[in-house]
């Protein structure tokens, strides 16, 4: 029977498959250590980006090209075709966390989803931007 | 408490922080269960000029899992919004509310319930009104008659939802027992006790409300042919980004949710689960729970018992010291209780340990002289069968942990005499108001004129 936390999941294995780390089911508490879970976006490293506006038209025009390719994206709690919900006031904003900019990884939240893409190119040029 | 404040992060977001679950067949509808998820704890009822209420970035979810397997495969989502009347005012209210849709209401709270299941996303209701909170008498007159129960709506699955302030239902001795397990009622044997004569129990959530997401459900919609025993449990969740405006407008919001909090069997994160993993415990699903099995299997409070009250529990010292994995707490808390154990009984869902409200739907509900010790007294339809509103959990789980119930699982333990007395010295007779013998079920709110009692 399909799952209904299928979202959640779906997302976390996004996640973890965009960053090569595999199929593990759950995130675990490393003796000692704090648990393996996505860290939160900091207020240096995120950008709010209002789509096709002024400086932001960096990261957006860019990603119209880039958000297909990454196959991570996730639609949780809209994909039943049900109608939009409170959450999706504001799907117009788009958010990027460039989790490591060495390595090019990019997390990027619309509406109620998230994806992750890597391209250095992007992260330097975000993270110049930022500056 | 049962869930109240019970972890370091979620206690600094009420709004988000679950209480307490109930799942029971309902008393006067045998064939419906209620579930029910508190949250927003401790509410003073005077707490104005702005009172409580769901937040519109929360999603608040109710869980079922009908294959016994740690996951939902039914989960109902509620999801709130504000309506501002007059922005241009300081009040709540302008004049007496005497009905839900009373133009003297200026900060309404409306609601949508979203089924999903296997077949998919069902959209159950919206625009439903949440009544207001219990104000006082000129402002929120008959407030049962005129506002509790005209919010008791119906959804289009013939289900029956209510969201709203409610009196807090759960009585527990909090003063006493986070103060080195000083149970009122046997301070005199306490450790630290120092001469304290014994007291009687003080409930600590006396005159204080809640927020409670009620939903009652016919059973053939929350069961699967062949098992009639279901796991609750509910979440609350967060978009992960939150960027604050600096303009003033509306924070932006976005991406997908991330649980904050969860509640399924009272008292397991509040009490079993250590503080530095509580937040953790949080995050996570019940069928991942088997990473948390060790603090139920050895449960810290049990070896403070008897070092808080010297010589009263030798058996369960004993117990202890040699490192007994507790199965029957195992068994109540994470896989139910299997056949054999309990004469007639079982809520066993299978192997997979995860903590969730376990209600044998098969069992009719107690009607005349239901005892709030629940299975322990005696009567199958309570706790842990699910859990009733008045069911005393604190002294179940309290005896529980102290070993009354390993005899269960290892016929040749005997119980310390004391397991069969614990308790922090309430009932529900120490509530402030009854509960409802209807659906909702619990009690009227206080209203903020007459309490904190004075």
């Amino acid at each position: 029977m399909p799952d209904l936390d299928d979202h959640q999941r779906a997302t976390e294995r996004g996640a973890r498959e965009a960053a090569g780390a595999g199929g593990h089911a759950a995130p675990r508490w490393p003796a000692g250590g704090r648990p393996t879970q996505t860290p939160p976006p900091s207020r240096r490293s995120v950008l709010r980006v209002a789509a096709g506006a002024g400086a932001a038209g960096i990261a957006a025009t860019t990603l119209g090209g880039m958000l297909a390719p990454a196959s991570a994206a996730t639609h949780p709690d809209t994909s039943a075709g049900t109608g939009a919900t409170a959450f999706d006031e504001g799907a117009n904003d788009v958010v990027l966390h460039v989790r490591d900019a060495a390595a090019g990884e990019i997390d990027v939240f619309r509406g109620t989803t998230q994806i992750r893409l890597r391209d250095r190119d992007l992260a330097a040029r975000v993270v110049r931007a930022s500056r | 408490m049962s869930s109240h404040r019970e972890a370091p992060e979620i206690a600094k977001d009420p709004v988000a922080d679950s209480t307490d679950v109930y799942a029971f067949v309902s008393p006067d509808r045998p064939r419906t269960v209620t579930l029910i998820a508190n949250y927003i704890p401790l509410q003073g009822p005077a707490g104005g000029p702005n009172f409580y209420e769901f937040g519109e970035d929360v999603r608040y979810a109710i869980h079922i899992d009908t294959q016994g397997h740690g996951e939902a495969n039914i989960t109902y989502q509620f999801d709130f919004k504000i309506e501002l009347a007059d922005p241009k005012t300081f009040l709540y209210n302008t004049g007496p509310i005497t009905s839900l849709t009373s133009a003297n209401w200026n900060r309404k709270q409306t609601y949508s319930v979203t089924r999903v299941d296997s077949k998919g996303r069902h959209a159950l209701g919206g625009g439903l009104l949440s009544p207001p909170c219990n104000i006082g008498p000129l402002s929120t007159p008959d407030y049962q008659a005129a506002l509790g129960k005209p919010a008791i709506h119906t959804l289009s699955d013939g289900s029956r939802v209510f969201a709203g302030q409610r009196a807090e239902g759960f009585y527990v001795d909090l003063g006493s027992i986070f103060d080195l397990g000083n149970l009122r009622p046997f301070q005199n044997l306490n450790v630290f006790g120092g001469g304290l004569s014994a007291a009687p129990g003080v409930n600590a959530t006396k005159f204080l409300n809640v927020h409670s997401i009620a939903l009652q459900v016919p059973i053939s919609r929350v069961t699967a042919a062949g098992r009639p025993v279901i796991g609750v449990w509910t979440t609350a969740s967060r978009q992960r980004v939150s960027l604050r405006s600096s303009d003033g407008g509306a924070d932006l919001r976005t991406g997908p949710f991330q649980q904050v909090s969860r509640l399924g069997n009272p008292l397991v994160n509040e009490v079993l689960i250590p503080l530095g993993k509580k937040d953790f415990w949080n995050t996570q699903h019940p069928v991942h729970d088997k990473q948390f099995t060790q603090y139920v299997a050895h449960p810290e409070l049990a070896g403070l018992l008897p070092v808080l009250y010297p010589g009263v529990f030798p058996n369960l010292a004993a117990l202890d010291k040699a490192k007994t994995a507790r199965a029957d707490l195992e068994a109540i808390l994470l896989t139910g209780i299997p056949k054999g154990i309990v004469p007639g009984f079982t809520n066993f869902t299978g192997p997979t340990p995860a903590d969730m409200l376990r209600l044998n739907t098969s069992i009719p509900p107690t009607t005349s002289n239901p005892n709030i010790l629940g299975l322990l007294g005696g009567d199958a339809a309570g706790f842990p069968n699910g859990r009733r509103v008045f069911d005393d959990v604190v002294s179940v789980e309290l005896r529980a942990i102290a070993g009354l119930t390993f005899k269960l699982v290892d016929a040749s333990f005997t119980p310390d005499a004391a397991a069969g007395e614990l308790t922090d010295g309430l009932t529900p007779a120490d509530l402030g108001t009854p509960y409802l013998s209807r659906f909702p079920y619990l009690g009227v709110p206080y209203d903020g004129y007459h309490h904190p009692a004075h």
